[in-house]
């Protein structure tokens, strides 16, 4: 699966799509607040779902470290963690530049920007955590921990918080259901784009992922430990 | 003379700057994401020649 190639190919595809499709596709006028600024939907938003589901995998990996003290479970884990907090770096700039431009400020206080800004600081301390930690297997058995709970502070800090006040960002108070499930706030046509998107992403995470993987087994390997 | 040369780059540049020149941005897009992925693809060939000595 590591070395496989077919996915590899896909995330190519599906990315190339997503850069031509998505400058040409027609998108919603509405308002005319946005105008064509509503096509960094297809760029910035899939960085916060590839973070997302990154993060999501490097928590897997925690929980199977500690029920197996495989280092190797360790090594994945670190790697994932460490391309969804790239994507969430990205997703942060990128709002600060859209916001800039869009809300007048980089930024405003939103609640979702400032719930987003916790939640990469807490996953920030999981590298200082690491970088502190010498003995390798304390230090894969104390960062798995903190791992589970950095995860579960982005039930709070991205999805439940920003959506009891007023946010600029869809899906706030007053606004109808959770934009992160009810698709159908999005034009089918943006949609063509966007979930293909948001695939070719992560697969590129992941790609990346996989290649941090590799090089840290071949330095284990060279250092005798596994 | 010069109107002709004009019409005559408009005419060369063509796809380009219709639409607001929104196709040469998808253009350099594109071509960003294509060396990205070459290089990328390019490491992860170095590794596996690593991984086979």
């Amino acid at each position: 699966m590591l070395r496989a190639k077919w996915w590899k190919v896909l995330s190519f595809v599906l990315l190339l799509y997503t850069c031509t499709y998505g400058f040409l596709v027609k998108v919603p006028r509405l308002d005319d607040r946005m105008k064509e600024s509503i096509r960094n939907f297809f760029f910035h938003v899939p960085m916060w779902f590839g973070m997302m589901i990154l993060l999501f995998v490097s928590l897997v990996y925690a929980i199977k470290y500690l029920k197996s003290g495989d280092l190797v479970h360790d090594v994945y884990s670190f790697a994932f963690a460490s391309m969804g907090l790239v994507f969430g770096t990205l997703g942060i700039i990128t709002g600060a530049v859209w916001a800039n431009y869009q809300w007048g400020s980089p930024w405003v206080g939103d609640p979702k920007q400032n719930g987003a800004a916790i939640a990469l600081l807490i996953y920030f301390a999981y590298f200082v955590l690491r970088g502190s930690l010498l003995d390798i297997e304390k230090r894969a058995r104390l960062s798995a921990v903190y791992n589970i709970f950095s995860f579960f502070m982005l039930f709070p800090t991205l999805w439940i918080l920003p959506r009891l006040t007023e946010s600029l960002h869809p899906g706030g108070q007053g606004s109808d259901g959770n934009p992160g499930i009810n698709g159908k706030d999005m034009s089918s046509n943006m949609r063509t784009v966007f979930y293909p998107a948001v695939i070719g992403w992560t697969l590129l995470g992941v790609w990346i992922s996989t290649i941090r993987i590799r090089i840290q087994l071949l330095q284990l390997k060279k250092d005798g430990l596994l | 003379m010069i109107q002709l040369l004009e019409t005559q780059i408009a005419s060369n540049e063509g796809i380009m700057v219709q639409s607001g020149k929104i196709y040469l941005v998808m253009t350099i897009v594109s071509i960003i994401l294509i060396g990205l992925f070459i290089y990328v693809a390019s490491i992860d060939k170095k590794i596996t020649q690593l991984e086979k000595k």
